[in-house]
């Protein structure tokens, strides 16, 4: 058979907004030199292999443009197989910027824009199919949460994720409309993420507070990211597959504007121009979490955010994060905020803990407030003539 | 077999990527309408993407499958001011170098007097012949489809 699309020649293992290293980016970066110091980097051609171990999403950036879409089944087994089995072809066909089969509006199916789908299944999936990966439970209420059931749980989750808006909801039309005779949508999310420079370099990004957002995290293709994220025990099934929590939550801009900027800067830990430590002076230098300032109070307070994720504190516990920025308009009202995924090998085991410790003093909690919550396992990826959760589900 | 994620969309590097000899006719995105819900439930279609790699065009023949009794060839056609759909006798040309597309509303595949149901997500088994004496055997997975039905598939008069 003849081999998938992408040559070596054209395949280089050279990411862009922060998709680096995980070889899985085909297309061409090109840097241009203008003079001695002007460097512009061309926008790249874009496509994303949809094989691969895992599913071809995770191990990169937050995208530019995002939706969620989590479901309720109202089929069997066999029938979330037979979903399984269509959702796969058409991922296949809309990563390389083909139509789906069956496609309505097929001209909006555009090439290289980055599309990844990623699919997941909730626990009560489970109940179905036996196999649970443990730890795969949905979260108990925090003290903080203001949970709303609309937000919250799921079946099924599909998320798509892509450079532009119009390739996201198109993907998402064709994806939940396979799904109808399957699974009808329980909420949708939409969010959005800038992980690029002014000089179209990579960068980490920010929330809508303007904190550089996602610095902490294990860096890919290392021992400690597989570590992390990647499923290495638990059912057969669910090797190289992944969970991912999701967490809307809701920001009060007007409160935190009401701020000094070093009452922000306290809140994190960290510097909002750089998000350097407050004890550095480079995004990525360490926390110094013993470093006291001349009145013997620690430079990164004891309830900063910075310091009680950071993985020192929390027993070596790693997640491996990304976030959506998300505004939600009702008339002429505003919410704004966070969609929070967290991917981790093992829920109960890597997430609960550092949420109950967050939930319990971070100085952050006065200005975010978390409205929905859902957890899934993300099966592992497929090649081809594979189909996504096979194993659990053939 | 189908081979998916091989083009970009167009032919343009489509020769490169087989190897010589007599390359046939690649099958991709192929689909079959779902019959739930339909109001006919004995007849329904086959659709998909045919590239021809090759140098010379390679007409697609005819088709069989054991869901169906009855498979053939058709095409829409505009006969005295009207759309009709009927059955196209010389084969479905694949031009060298390029594609040919099954779609609702052009040519496509029929399948009639169904033994069975088609429900969203089974698969199909389709054997498609060839002009060049090429066979492909499909497993094709069944959809459901928005459009309206007497679009592609009109009431028998």
């Amino acid at each position: 058979m003849t081999t998938p699309t992408n040559g070596p020649s054209r395949r280089r293992v050279l990411g862009f907004g922060g998709v680096a290293a995980t070889g899985v980016v085909a297309g061409a970066t090109g840097v241009v030199a203008f003079g001695a110091d002007r460097t512009t980097v061309q926008p790249p051609a874009r496509a994303v292999s949809p094989y691969g171990t895992h599913q071809a999403g995770i191990a990169l950036g937050a995208p530019a443009s995002a939706e969620l879409v989590a479901f309720k089944l109202t089929t069997d087994r066999a029938g979330l197989g037979r979903l399984m089995r269509l959702w796969t072809n058409d991922i296949v066909a809309l990563a390389d910027g083909r139509p789906a089969p069956g496609d309505t509006a097929p001209e909006l199916a555009v090439a290289n824009k980055g599309l990844t789908v990623t699919v997941g299944f909730g626990p009560r999936v489970f109940d179905l199919t036996g196999q649970r990966p443990a730890g795969l439970d949905d979260l108990p209420a925090m003290r903080h949460d203001r949970l709303e059931a609309g937000w919250s749980g799921g079946d099924l989750l599909v998320m798509v994720g892509a450079d532009d808006a119009v390739s996201v909801v198109h993907a998402v039309r064709r994806l939940v409309a396979d799904a109808k005779p399957f699974a009808t949508p329980v909420w949708r999310q939409t969010g959005f993420w800038d992980s690029t420079g002014p000089n179209g370099e990579p960068v980490t990004g920010r929330n809508l507070f303007g904190q550089v957002d996602g610095t902490g995290n294990p860096a890919f293709g290392t021992p400690e990211f597989d570590r992390t994220v990647w499923s290495a025990d638990g059912p057969d099934w669910f090797r190289d597959g992944t969970t991912l929590v999701v967490r809307r939550i809701r920001m009060n801009l007007d409160t935190w504007d009401e701020l000094t900027r070093s009452e922000q800067e306290r809140a994190v830990g960290r510097k909002l121009s750089t998000g350097a430590p407050l004890t550095g002076t480079a995004e990525h230098d360490d926390l110094d979490l013993e470093a006291r300032d001349a009145d013997g109070r620690p430079v990164i307070a004891q309830n900063a955010h910075a310091r009680l994720s950071h993985h020192s504190e929390n027993d070596g516990r790693r997640i491996f994060r990304k976030g959506l920025n998300y505004v939600h308009d009702t008339g002429a009202t505003r919410e704004s905020g966070l969609i929070f995924l967290s991917h981790q090998a093992d829920i109960a085991g890597q997430f609960l803990p550092l949420l109950t410790r967050l939930d319990a003093v971070d100085a952050l909690n006065e200005w975010t407030t978390t409205i929905g919550s859902a957890v899934f396992a993300l099966p592992p990826g497929f090649r081809p003539g594979e189909w996504l959760g096979q194993k659990l589900l053939s | 077999m189908f081979v998916p994620f091989l083009l970009a969309g167009c032919g343009s590097n489509a020769t490169q990527e087989v190897a010589a000899g007599a390359p046939g006719v690649l099958v991709e995105d192929a689909w079959v309408r779902a019959t739930t819900g339909a109001k006919d439930t004995t007849m329904t279609a086959a659709f998909m993407a045919l590239t021809n790699p090759g140098d010379t065009d390679v007409k697609l023949t005819s088709a069989t499958s054991p869901v169906a009794g009855v498979v053939q060839l058709h095409e829409m056609a505009t006969q005295d001011g009207k759309m009709v759909m009927r059955e196209k006798t010389g084969g479905v040309t694949v031009p060298a170098g390029s594609h040919a597309h099954l779609s609702p509303g052009g040519d496509h595949i029929m399948l009639m007097s169904l033994k069975h149901p088609l429900n969203p997500g089974d698969e199909v088994p389709l054997t498609l012949k060839f002009s060049d004496n090429t066979t492909h055997d499909l497993k094709v997975p069944v959809k459901a489809f928005t459009e309206e039905e007497e679009h592609y598939h009109p009431t028998p008069r």
